[in-house]
């Protein structure tokens, strides 16, 4: 098929320079090369952009104004700056882990049992992901107010009333309800890919070893999905760390509480930087550590994924 | 054959590509121009020169105007174009404050895209003051002229502070009054015509007195929400609020008016006689539909949330002059960017457009409060009667208390310190916070803000 390719430049110097493999090479890169273009605009420019920006003082108006690192020193010693950051992780963790797992057991569920309707609860899963989160977060608000739905139910069983809109947990909790419901159906459906994929073999021949559920469970499902849920859960701590609709719309009501100290998180306070206050560079330097912050979650992600391996996945 | 498609398919790519790569082009030349002249195209700066002589009078003009909100310019602008044929007016409305201000700054700093005329709001006004070599200087194009027909505070607003740069023509205004229930009013005791009723609350003691008897005698709240409660204080500030109007520093720990604002919520908070509910939210329109509490303070425009929130109670309704005196809430101002070419038709149009038979229209339509004090003693504004308020003549109320309203400066940063005190406040209301802790947080949180400043 393929020509050996020559190496000498003596040979080389004697063919045209548009050889067959060049030329559909040529054709291949012009074919991608839209997007490649369309990203370096949209995309690429402006997160240089905001590098440049974070070391300048603007506010998008007048002249720039070259401040060295005082705007990160301006963030970093804010206190704001650190619970935003605290409650992010936190919200993150509220949101993701129990949604990864709850995710998992409803994929396990609908892949084994559940074949009459599998076509109906796909629709259902992935229902909550394409509604549009503004409206998803009006609803929940009202199930969340201070004479809710929620505190109705909780008064029910004889808990107190929560402060949702105020509360420290509260409103966290209201928060990372609204991404679980949002995400977990859609993270069930990839799991359900996942299992979808593992080789119906594998179980018969553990059955016929004897194996029961639980054990097939932990020695062939869990490890072969193991690479979907390696990107599931990157996938979610990226996501979890550009929380920013939810809380936005929750508390920004009245139009003053989206900064409220209880469900800042990093992009809101990012947001509300820029486009509130007009500092544009503060902003960028937010948006800076926020990437940094995102590189290093990426990389532990990995190398916690990475360090769990199982050696074989059968064991004899 | 499969080549030929290849190479044309390639070929198409390659023209997207050319283009896309002109317009980034293009673009540059164009930001370069505009670092190169503060903020002018290079293009254009010969064109104000040519603007003034008469044979430019008959071509043909097209004004693009962003406006904001529930305004009837659109039929103005109609009526605009009919006496003048030359002159088009095409106008794009936007709800949403913030967005249709961030859209203007995004057009002035990539230095394309403004609209000839853009109408601003007052909560935004700094954030532009600010950048006066981006607008028309309205005092260059005869604004002099016409500055003693408005309310002096309110042109002072669009002022540089010397007075020489006049960003904006002045359009509405929101003096705040107190709109109060008569029916909850009389279960309690109190006098209920609009007089009665604002002479048994002409001080803020006063009124926090009367409010906490009201709340002891029908078990119902005063006072609608904290937010009102404090704004109505504070916005009677005098000169400045949170900020300096001298430096731009942050004052809003010593003034004594914010400080004032804050205790008397407190106390009203702590009192009992203030309900738990959120600003715009369906709780708050619900509690003034069905009664659950006596008054809402706020600017002559919140009649209109008043009326479509409390459908059912129509004509229970009364307004009543704050004590202490009135502030301002809200209102417009008409500018011209530097970016639009023909300065002198658009001003033309918007000293029309803000003139006083104009506002009186604007009022009759859309309820905005003119900002021409003689149009308060003029009958035709002083006649209408709103049945909703049981056929009082609103706009003599509200004419009252705009002459009440004192010039603040608020400064750029006025909207999120404003926070700060709002969630002190409403952590005081929610948590049981202690209001003295929660104060001095408001405070260091305001001032680590203004250090970016």
């Amino acid at each position: 098929m393929a020509e050996p390719v020559i190496t000498s430049p003596h040979a080389e110097s004697k063919r045209p320079f548009l050889t067959e493999q060049r030329r559909s090479r040529f054709t291949a890169y012009t074919f991608i090369s839209p997007f490649f273009i369309l990203f370096s605009i949209f995309g690429l420019y402006p997160i240089f952009f905001t590098f440049y920006l974070s070391f300048y003082k603007w506010d998008a108006l007048g002249p720039m104004k070259y401040v060295g690192f005082k705007n990160f020193e301006l963030i970093t010693t804010d206190p704001t700056f650190w619970i935003s950051f605290s409650n992010t992780l936190i919200m993150g963790l509220m949101g993701t882990v129990p949604q990864v797992m709850l995710a998992l057991l409803l994929a396990v569920l609908l892949h084994s049992g559940m074949t009459r309707f599998k076509k109906t609860f796909r629709i259902l899963y992935f229902m909550p992901n394409i509604t549009s989160i503004v409206a998803v977060t009006l609803v929940f608000s009202t199930l969340f107010g201070n004479n809710g739905m929620i505190n109705w139910l909780l008064n029910g069983i004889g808990v107190e009333s929560m402060a949702f809109n105020s509360g420290w947990w509260g409103v966290k909790i209201a928060i990372s309800t609204m991404v679980m419901w949002r995400w977990t159906g859609y993270n069930a459906i990839l799991f359900l890919s996942g299992l979808q994929s593992i080789p119906m073999d594998l179980y018969e021949s553990a059955k016929i070893d004897g194996a029961n559920r639980r054990q097939q469970l932990f020695f062939i499902t869990l490890p072969l999905l193991k690479p979907f849920i390696i990107f599931v859960s990157l996938q979610s701590t990226i996501g979890a760390l550009q929380l920013f609709t939810e809380p936005y719309v929750f508390l920004g009501q009245s139009g003053t509480g989206s900064t409220r100290q209880e469900g800042i998180t990093m992009v809101t306070y990012l947001y509300s930087e820029a486009f509130r206050n007009g500092f544009f560079g503060t902003a960028a330097a937010t948006a800076v550590l926020l990437f940094l912050v995102t590189i290093l979650f990426s990389v532990l992600n990995m190398l916690i994924s990475r360090g769990g391996r199982e050696t074989g996945g059968k064991k004899a | 054959m499969k080549k030929t498609k290849n190479l044309a398919l390639a070929l198409v790519s390659i023209m997207l590509m050319s283009s896309l790569a002109a317009c980034g082009g293009s673009n540059n030349g164009e930001n370069k121009a505009a670092e190169g002249n503060s903020g002018n195209k290079g293009s254009s700066t010969a064109a104000p020169a040519a603007e003034g002589d008469k044979a430019e009078s008959v071509e043909k003009v097209e004004l693009s105007f962003w406006t904001l909100g529930n305004v009837n310019y659109e039929e103005l602008a109609a009526a605009y174009t009919k006496e003048h044929p030359n002159v088009t007016i095409k106008i794009q409305n936007t709800g949403d404050q913030t967005a249709h201000h961030n859209n203007l700054t995004t057009a002035l700093s990539a230095g394309s895209g403004a609209p000839d005329i853009f109408q601003l709001e007052i909560g935004f006004m700094e954030r532009f003051l600010g950048a006066q070599d981006k607008f028309y200087n309205l005092n260059d194009l005869g604004a002099k002229d016409i500055q003693a027909n408005y309310l002096d505070w309110k042109w002072k607003q669009a002022s540089s502070i010397d007075g020489s740069f006049q960003l904006g023509l002045p359009t509405d205004i929101g003096p705040t009054v107190v709109y109060y229930r008569t029916d909850l009013a009389e279960a309690a005791g109190l006098p209920s015509d609009p007089e009665g009723f604002g002479a048994a609350i002409d001080t803020w003691d006063k009124f926090a007195t009367v409010a906490k008897a009201f709340k002891d005698k029908t078990g119902k709240y005063f006072s609608d929400l904290t937010d009102l409660t404090y704004n109505a204080l504070r916005d009677q500030s005098a000169d400045e609020i949170y900020f300096s109007k001298a430096d731009g520093s942050f004052i809003g720990d010593t003034n004594p008016q914010v400080k004032k604002a804050y205790d008397f919520t407190v106390k009203g908070i702590q009192e009992g006689w203030i309900s738990n509910v959120m600003l715009w939210s369906p709780e708050w329109g619900q509690g003034m539909n069905d009664g659950s509490f006596a008054v809402v303070m706020g600017p002559a425009w919140m009649a209109g949330n008043i009326k479509s929130n409390a459908p059912d109670s129509s004509g229970k309704w009364r307004i009543a002059q704050l004590p202490e005196g009135a502030g301002n809430w809200g209102g417009s101002f008409i500018t011209l960017p530097k970016e639009g070419k023909h300065s002198k038709e658009a001003y033309d149009f918007i000293q029309w457009l803000v003139n006083k038979d104009n506002q009186l229209e604007s009022f009759k339509t859309k309820g905005l409060m003119p900002s021409i004090p003689a149009l308060y003693e003029d009958p035709a504004f002083v006649d209408f009667k709103d049945d909703f308020f049981g056929g009082q003549q609103t706009a003599v109320e509200f004419g009252k208390a705009a002459n009440r309203v004192k010039p603040v400066y608020y400064g750029p940063l006025h909207d999120q310190t404003d926070t700060f005190f709002k969630n002190a406040l409403k952590n005081v209301l929610e948590k049981k916070a202690d209001p003295a802790k929660e104060w001095d947080s408001a405070v260091k949180q305001a001032k680590t803000l203004a250090e970016r400043g």
